[in-house]
């Protein structure tokens, strides 16, 4: 299937909102820059989720609420489901994706590397190349914590890139 | 369809229980206190609601209430803003398509970046249309 032109579209918008964000307005200032960053995927979390949700009933528990951010959500973002979603039955779930569509074409810039960072191993990043990637990740992060504030669950969601181009994300409802 | 005069009132309720938007949207004469009256209406028509919203998936819960001879619809969305009618007895299939396609346009008041979920609609254009559609269909 060929990449369509909006996907590559949504891949500019968002690295270079990262890159104004933690590059221009808010340089010394990661967090802010993370927060920021989060609150635009929040609004725009909601509002999708209102959109995604018009053809379907609605949902009767937090459980369904979770499975269809899972894979409807999941797919039409991603265009694919979630590879593998765990609980541990208090209120914590852990959604793998083990191809996260949106850090694919990441490349890391290898003079930024750490120096003592050992030879290319896909698994280990260099400090600054796992801070940068992160910060791609406050976006979807929004995203989902958005879509699951407006189904009724508000949550915290953060997420884990310990081998990419795998990705977790935990979402830990606050009730 | 009937040419009898119908009082319809219609509000749209966030899940705040916020009112964002209302509307007499009925071909009757419309008369001041009638309209506070609708409302009212509505309004203590939301407890009924509430319960019955989390007892079924679907969206439109029929209708819900009565006073007099006016009956009050509702249908819910995955967001819980409510689209509440107050009607005279009409057709059930008009009701349902005329939320579904008020939904249609909510969606893209609720999809524009400026808009605020929560606070009250002001698009005329949306007032419109909404007009329209309750001519059309109910």
């Amino acid at each position: 299937m060929g990449r369509e032109v909006s996907e590559s579209c949504v891949d500019g918008v968002v690295m270079e909102m990262v890159a104004a964000y933690c590059g221009r307005f808010y340089a010394a200032k990661p967090e802010l820059a993370a927060g920021r960053i989060e609150a635009i995927g929040f609004q725009v979390g909601h509002q999708l989720s209102e959109r995604y949700t018009m053809e379907r009933p609605r949902f009767t528990d937090h459980l369904e609420a979770i499975k269809f951010i899972c894979k409807d959500f999941w797919s039409e973002l991603f265009k694919k489901q979630i590879d593998n979603l765990k609980t541990n039955h208090r209120g914590t779930f852990v959604l793998q994706d083990n191809h996260f569509r949106w850090l694919t074409r990441v490349s890391l810039d290898p003079a930024v590397e750490s120096t003592d960072a050992t030879e290319n191993d896909s698994g280990s990043l260099g400090d600054s190349a796992a801070q940068t990637t992160s910060m791609l990740l406050y976006f979807p992060c929004g995203l989902i914590r958005g879509a699951l504030t407006n189904l009724g669950i508000p949550c915290a969601v953060s997420a884990d890139m310990s081998n990419l181009p795998a990705c977790e994300r935990l979402h830990d409802p606050l009730d | 369809m009937s040419d009898m005069a119908s009082t319809a009132c219609f509000v749209i309720v966030s899940k705040n229980d916020i009112p964002i938007y209302d509307a007499e949207v009925g071909s009757a004469p419309k008369k001041e206190d009638q309209a506070y009256q609708h409302q009212f209406i509505l309004h203590a028509a939301l407890d009924v609601v509430q319960d019955l919203a989390w007892a079924t998936s679907a969206m439109f819960l029929k209708s819900v209430d009565r006073f007099n001879d006016l009956v009050v619809s509702v249908y819910v969305t995955a967001g819980h803003t409510r689209f509440m009618l107050l009607h005279d007895s009409r057709s059930e299939d008009g009701i349902k398509s005329f939320f579904q396609e008020v939904h249609e346009l909510y969606i893209k008041i609720f999809l524009n970046p400026l808009y605020l979920p929560g606070s009250r609609i002001t698009s005329s254009h949306f007032n419109t249309k909404v007009r329209a559609l309750a001519r059309k269909y109910l």
